[in-house]
């Protein structure tokens, strides 16, 4: 027992500022990830406005830059340099809040976020290889250009708003315990976080903290005072306006059909992924799927193969994504990817849902076994498949 | 019990040799192949009775009907459709008239060797664990063999394609298959397990060819107490791979089997399994004659693999002119681009010759990923080549491919599921391939030839001269074996991954090839955008086709 005690604590110390936390903190992650961005940026802009001689102070920088950016767990981390950041760093946070189940409205933002933290760090490295000074700030230049576009811009939201933009206008900016309220109505208190599918519409403060200022983090677009209120409405308010009229006329005429298990995916993206399935994989898995030159992968000879041997939805998903296909696996999108698992779901008569198969793996999928569904009429008895239309 | 069992076996095989040595060999119904006519599988020009014709392995026939100078009349004599699921691997075996071949999924087909009609088909229907291939039959004793996807060893009636026996051999289904081309040794079905990149341990066994009952396996892994079992770090050895893929040669006079085995697993991931990985990756060499195998000797070509480099190449048993000098040798080649050649009697090693590009092949694959050559489905691929006596020279194809590899840091065996701590490689840049001759007096290329296609499927030499193989993009070429000229091309419009066979009816010698859909390693965007050949564009297959050559 003492041991096993001793060796969690150990794994707990060694991920450093990234304990296990209950619930995920995913507005934590983003402010974290943004300090070690902005203090690998000043460690650039220092290096750049002084006036250090010798090639130790130039490189000292970039690799401290470099260890903000990537983390202690990463190769590229070099201890000995020091590290500006919180140790974790830009990665490891944009990693943490990437890695889950489903997608959110700020996903592709932090998908943008990690693309650039990325080239800013292969940047990096190439500066560190650099022997003429010129080329050093020629890559430290680029490195500050892609680290710009990971900061982003408050105003703006999607992959361009960066993590100012998806804090400013996503429920990412809503802070782990604070008070979220519908979007659609009024604030009836404060402090409060307005949201509408995911889109930040408003922050309302106790007029006595708005005195003290505006936060920076945030995008006002109209600010409204209302009572002992004050209530900024982000650029995002417009939009989730606009949803929340169409949503109140829907509601009006039907009622919604939640999925009924944690497996969810489009019907749209069933059908973009039964195209990328014929291109990439009826080669070898037939147009009946029932298998060529490569195994059936859907209908009754798959899904009992997948209960003999336990398969789960995360077995299934790193067959797809990381081996196939089979001639040059990995080539796909991670997009392409998941329209063929929501291919592959619909075909083995999983029930569509109104989330898509993220394009992202998430650790819940290990605990989904895949099995028959229940109560499932295959269109094609004889195979057990339900064809997407 | 044993006893009394092994001496039914003699009875068994004392009464079949009666039978069979008091009857006529050739023209009759009933008279099948002996012992005898395996060890003399080379002097029976009309027959091609094992996978490359002999015991030796060595796709090479002397013969003096086709030449280089009328090669190039050569016509398609008939061609036979069979179950077009899959790839066709099938090496023909050919007997009395009759030409056993194999589907993709276990089909078994006996064709008129002279016209093509369809004598008998035997249907199956497995379950398919990873892709469909099948190398093709054994035939013996009025028997056809065949190992199946679904793990099963079947024995079909010969005449009628009747199901004779059928008897589960694999130990584990969940993860094992059978892809191998059976070879019949004495009273032995001999048979290795596909299970290489799965988490299966790899073996091969020995069944009674009269009952499907099991003999022996050989482990191809040491277990504990065992020579080489401290190979394996902790117990990464029970799922350390090794499978027997491919072919076997066996020398009759010293009871000797030799065949190659496959790669360790996790195939990626080397850190949970440190060591050299004995016997993954090597050539093995087992004394055959008693109730037991022993192993005589191994030469490991890559220890401790991780890139799934396995010699898929079967073994070749040749006597080859080196510095002047004849010499016993057998050949590999390996999906890391080496041809070997190595001294059959020690395992020493006579030379290595890089076949294809080979690059960045000492860095284990790592989360970043990083770039090797050649690809996983690589260099020298698992139908080999041929040597011929006239010109010295070894034949072997191979594919050039690099890729991009990358590796977990864990690896979680899932049954039925890939056991690879890491992904195959993406492609990276150009797909093509080679077709070598490698100079046996030196070790070096007498000439090679690059095509745009990979090149896997096999190599057959003939005396006059010739090389006949097929590529990706379903060219069937005959090359000069001295200069490596084209002297004839047909375009398949399939692909080609099963090797040439030849055989003489009514006096006419002719050449045989299946072609069909590409398998799931070589399915390239290319073919279904017509690829070039050398008549034209290549027509993604709705067909798998055996087709037979000879001269007008």
């Amino acid at each position: 027992m003492r041991t096993i005690a001793l060796g969690l604590a150990a794994v707990l110390t060694l991920s450093g500022a990234a304990p296990a936390r209950s619930p995920v903190d995913d507005h934590a992650s983003a402010l974290a990830a943004l300090a070690d961005v902005r203090a690998a940026v000043a460690e650039i802009v220092r290096i750049e406005d002084g006036y250090a001689v010798g090639h130790g102070a130039y490189l000292r920088a970039a690799h401290r830059a470099m260890n903000a950016l990537v983390g202690r767990r990463d190769d590229g981390y070099a201890k000995s340099f020091g590290d500006p950041g919180d140790g974790v760093g830009t990665l490891g946070h944009l990693d943490l809040m990437l890695d889950k189940a489903g997608t959110s409205l700020w996903t592709p933002a932090v998908q943008g976020a990690k693309a650039n933290v990325l080239a800013a760090a292969e940047d990096l490295q190439s500066a560190l290889a650099q022997k003429e000074m010129e080329e050093y700030q020629a890559d430290l230049t680029r490195a500050l250009a892609s680290l710009a576009l990971v900061v982003g811009r408050p105003s703006q939201s999607g992959v361009l708003g960066g993590l100012s933009g998806a804090l400013a206008n996503t429920s990412l900016g809503v802070p782990l315990g604070a008070l979220s309220a519908s979007g659609c109505a009024a604030p009836v208190r404060a402090p409060a976080y307005g949201v509408v599918a995911g889109r930040l519409a408003y922050v309302a403060l106790p007029r006595s903290a708005a005195s003290a200022g505006i936060p920076d983090d945030l995008s006002v677009a109209r600010v409204v005072v209302q009572g002992d209120m004050v209530v900024l409405y982000t650029h995002a308010a417009r939009d989730a306006a606009a949803l929340c009229r169409s949503a109140s006329r829907l509601q009006r005429t039907r009622s919604v059909v939640a999925s009924p298990s944690q497996i969810s995916y489009t019907v749209a993206q069933a059908r973009a992924g039964a195209a990328v399935y014929r291109r990439y994989c009826l080669q070898c898995h037939g147009a009946d799927l029932q298998g060529t030159a490569g195994p059936s992968v859907a209908g009754a000879d798959f899904v009992a193969t997948a209960q003999r041997n336990s398969w789960s939805l995360s077995d299934l998903r790193t067959t797809v994504f990381e081996n196939m296909p089979f001639s040059n696996p990995g080539s796909l999108t991670p997009k392409q990817y998941a329209g063929v698992m929501a291919f592959l779901l619909a075909s083995n008569c999983y029930p569509s849902g109104a989330k898509p198969f993220p394009p992202t793996a998430s650790p819940s999928f290990a605990k989904v076994k895949l099995a028959a569904v229940p109560r499932a009429k295959p269109a094609n008895a004889k195979l057990g498949t339900c064809p997407v239309k | 019990m044993s006893r009394i069992a092994l001496g039914l076996i003699v009875l068994t095989g004392l009464v079949a040799a009666v039978l069979v040595g008091g009857s006529p060999q050739v023209g009759a119904q009933g008279a099948w192949p002996t012992s005898d006519s395996y060890v003399n599988a080379d002097k029976d020009a009309a027959s091609w009775l094992l996978p490359a014709r002999n015991y030796s392995g060595n796709r090479y026939l002397s013969e003096t009907e086709i030449t280089p100078a009328n090669v190039g009349t050569l016509k398609k004599a008939w061609s036979a459709n069979v179950d077009a699921r899959g790839p066709l691997e099938t090496s023909p075996i050919v007997w009395n008239g009759t030409m056993y071949v194999t589907s993709s999924h276990n089909d078994v087909y006996a064709l008129d060797a002279k016209t093509g009609a369809v004598k008998w088909h035997f249907p199956y229907k497995p379950h398919v664990i990873a892709f469909s291939a099948n190398r093709g039959v054994a035939l013996s004793d009025g028997k056809v063999y065949e190992g199946t996807l679904d793990g099963h060893l079947i024995a079909l009636d010969a005449t009628s394609g009747k199901p004779v026996w059928n008897v589960v051999a694999a130990h584990d289904l969940t993860n094992t298959f059978y892809t191998m081309q059976p070879v019949v040794y004495k009273n032995m079905v001999l048979l290795g397990a596909s299970n290489g990149d799965w988490g299966g341990i790899g073996y091969i066994s020995a069944f009674d060819a009269a009952t499907g009952k099991r003999l022996w396996d050989w482990n191809t892994i040491p277990g504990p107490g065992e020579a080489g079992h401290d190979s394996w770090s902790g117990d990464s050895w029970k799922r350390g791979g090794g499978a027997i893929w491919s072919g076997i040669a066996i020398d009759p006079a010293t009871n000797t089997l030799y065949a190659d085995t496959g790669n360790p697993q996790p195939d990626f991931l080397g850190t949970i399994r440190k060591g050299a990985n004995l016997y993954t990756n090597a050539m093995v060499a087992l004394d055959i004659g008693g109730s037991k195998p022993a192993l005589k000797w191994y030469r490991q070509f890559i220890p401790h693999d991780t890139h799934d480099w396995d010699p898929a190449m079967p073994p070749v048993l040749f006597t080859g002119t080196v510095n002047g000098a004849p010499r016993n040798l057998v050949a590999a080649g390996d999906k890391g681009g080496n041809f070997w050649v190595l001294d059959a009697g020690t395992g020493a090693l006579v030379y290595r010759l890089a076949v294809s590009t080979q690059k960045g092949q000492n860095t284990e694959p790592n989360r970043k990923g990083n770039i090797a050559c050649p690809n996983t489905n690589g260099g020298v691929e698992f139908n080999g080549g041929s040597y011929m006596p006239e010109t010295n020279a070894f034949y072997v194809p191979s594919v050039d491919q690099c890729g991009i590899w990358k590796s977990q840091g864990t690896a979680t065996y899932v049954a039925g599921q890939f056991y690879l701590g890491g992904s195959f490689p993406a492609l990276y840049g150009p797909s093509t391939g080679y077709v070598n001759a490698v100079d046996i007096g030196t070790g070096k290329f007498m000439w090679r030839k690059h095509l745009a296609f990979p090149q896997i499927g096999g190599a057959l030499s003939m005396s006059p001269g010739l090389v006949f193989t097929g590529g990706v993009n379903g060219d069937f070429t005959a090359y000069d074996a001295k200069t490596g000229n084209v002297l004839w091309h047909y375009a398949t419009g399939m692909t080609i991954q099963a090797p040439p066979g030849s055989y003489v009816i009514d006096g006419k010698r002719y050449v045989v090839v299946a072609a069909g859909p590409a398998g799931v390693n070589f399915a390239d965007p290319r073919l279904n955008k017509g690829a070039p050949t050398l008549e034209g564009s290549y027509k993604h297959p709705t067909s798998a086709t055996i087709t037979a050559f000879t001269l007008p």
